[in-house]
């Protein structure tokens, strides 16, 4: 099993301007290692999207590589995304599904099939060309500048101990990324998108 | 009528980049007049709920997304609509396909609560989506208005408009099928 500090810290290290999307269990852990424009916390929204959400993410900005770290429950719920990725055709989307077993901000109840299912497996049969799992740190750790470079959609499953994050709001004594609205943070990364694929722009084309 | 080409070119004049959505009667011209559009990107989703979410990404991704589904794709959506569109004030039009209200408005019947009784709404005559669907999206907040004919194309702006101005989804009821 891999805990939550050596699969977010490598990734940590290696990002650099790509969008990131957490969700449930990883949104405090991410949001302490990361304070980057281009991180999205999907808390206090509705479970079970954080995937989709990126998916729109990675529509719109087909330039930019988009990470969502998405938790196995979550995953659970909206199974049919598997699918929808993959027809939408999104290369520059990396889903991660971060597998602990366990409704783990709820009090780390079981979720259906815990450690029967086997969600790369599921991946693959949607139609995912490229899907991982992994079990230890080591190899994970060595595999990802590979994994963050790879044309998507890519599916990398890592199992996970049991965390021990509480339910989440927003609020001022939160980690960073939980101190503003989910309106006010929404605006935030459309502004910053906006901003740096205007950049772009001009950087493409001088005079 | 509603003309499948008349509406595709409303949403080129909204600069709409993608419809997201699950094509049902109503919506089916509407789908293949998009199929092979160069302007718009059609998001194909396995379960209404998905739509909302990526909807929502594609806002803040920079797009100007709208979402078409059906009225009971609406009501089974509900808390990925208040989670990722409500929650987050996005500026969506949703074109949802109202089934059942035609039967709906030949019985006479206008959908409210008083109406949402356990013996209205197993009747074999009307579709129980029909009797729902107006109070669900008055509880939800969700402003809208009725599309049926070509003649209400101008109400298609009117809702852009609104959900912009107001930070909000707002949904336009499509009554009849497009061709």
């Amino acid at each position: 099993m891999i805990t939550k500090s050596q699969l977010l810290e490598p990734l940590a290290r290696l990002r650099t301007d790509q969008i990131v999307v957490t969700t449930m269990g990883v949104v405090r852990p991410w949001g302490r290692l990361s304070a980057h424009p281009f991180d999205f916390a999907s808390a206090d929204s509705a479970m079970g999207h954080a995937a989709d959400l990126a998916l729109g993410l990675a529509l719109a900005q087909p330039q930019r590589r988009v990470i969502c770290l998405n938790g196995d429950g979550s995953m659970l719920m909206t199974l049919g995304t598997f699918v929808t990725i993959v027809q939408a055709g999104a290369r520059n989307l990396l889903l991660f599904v971060v597998e602990n077993a366990t409704y783990e901000i709820t009090g780390n109840q079981p979720v259906p099939g815990a450690g029967r299912v086997d969600f790369a497996a599921m991946a693959r049969a949607a139609g995912f060309a490229r899907t991982f799992t992994f079990k230890e740190a080591e190899p994970y750790s060595t595999a990802l500048p590979d994994l963050l470079a790879l044309d998507g959609p890519v599916c990398v499953v890592v199992r996970t101990e049991h965390g021990h994050e509480p339910p989440m709001s927003r609020r001022p004594d939160e980690v960073p990324c939980l101190q503003r609205s989910l309106a006010e943070d929404a605006r935030r990364l459309r502004a910053a998108l906006l901003d740096a694929t205007a950049r772009r722009s001009e950087t493409a084309s001088p005079g | 009528m509603l003309t499948a080409a008349r509406l595709v070119t409303e949403l080129h004049r909204q600069c709409v980049t993608h419809v997201v959505g699950l094509p049902d009667n109503a919506s089916a011209a509407l789908f293949a007049a998009l199929a092979h559009d160069e302007q718009i990107t059609v998001v194909a989703v396995t379960r209404e709920g998905e739509a909302f979410a990526i909807a929502a990404g594609l806002w803040m991704g920079g797009a100007k997304p709208v979402v078409l589904i059906q009225s009971t794709g609406f009501i089974e959506s509900g808390d990925a609509l208040r989670g990722c569109v409500t929650r987050l004030r996005i500026p969506l039009v949703c074109l949802l396909g109202y089934r059942g209200y035609r039967k709906l408005a030949a019985a006479g019947l206008r959908p409210s609560l008083e109406l949402l009784t356990p013996a209205n709404l197993s009747r074999p005559d009307q579709d129980s989506c029909a009797l729902l669907f107006e109070p669900t999206l008055r509880a939800w907040g969700i402003p809208y208005d009725l599309l049926s004919s070509d003649h209400d194309l101008s109400r298609l702006t009117a809702a852009f408009d609104r959900a912009q101005a107001e930070e909000t989804a707002v949904a336009l009821l499509i009554v009849e099928d497009t061709e």
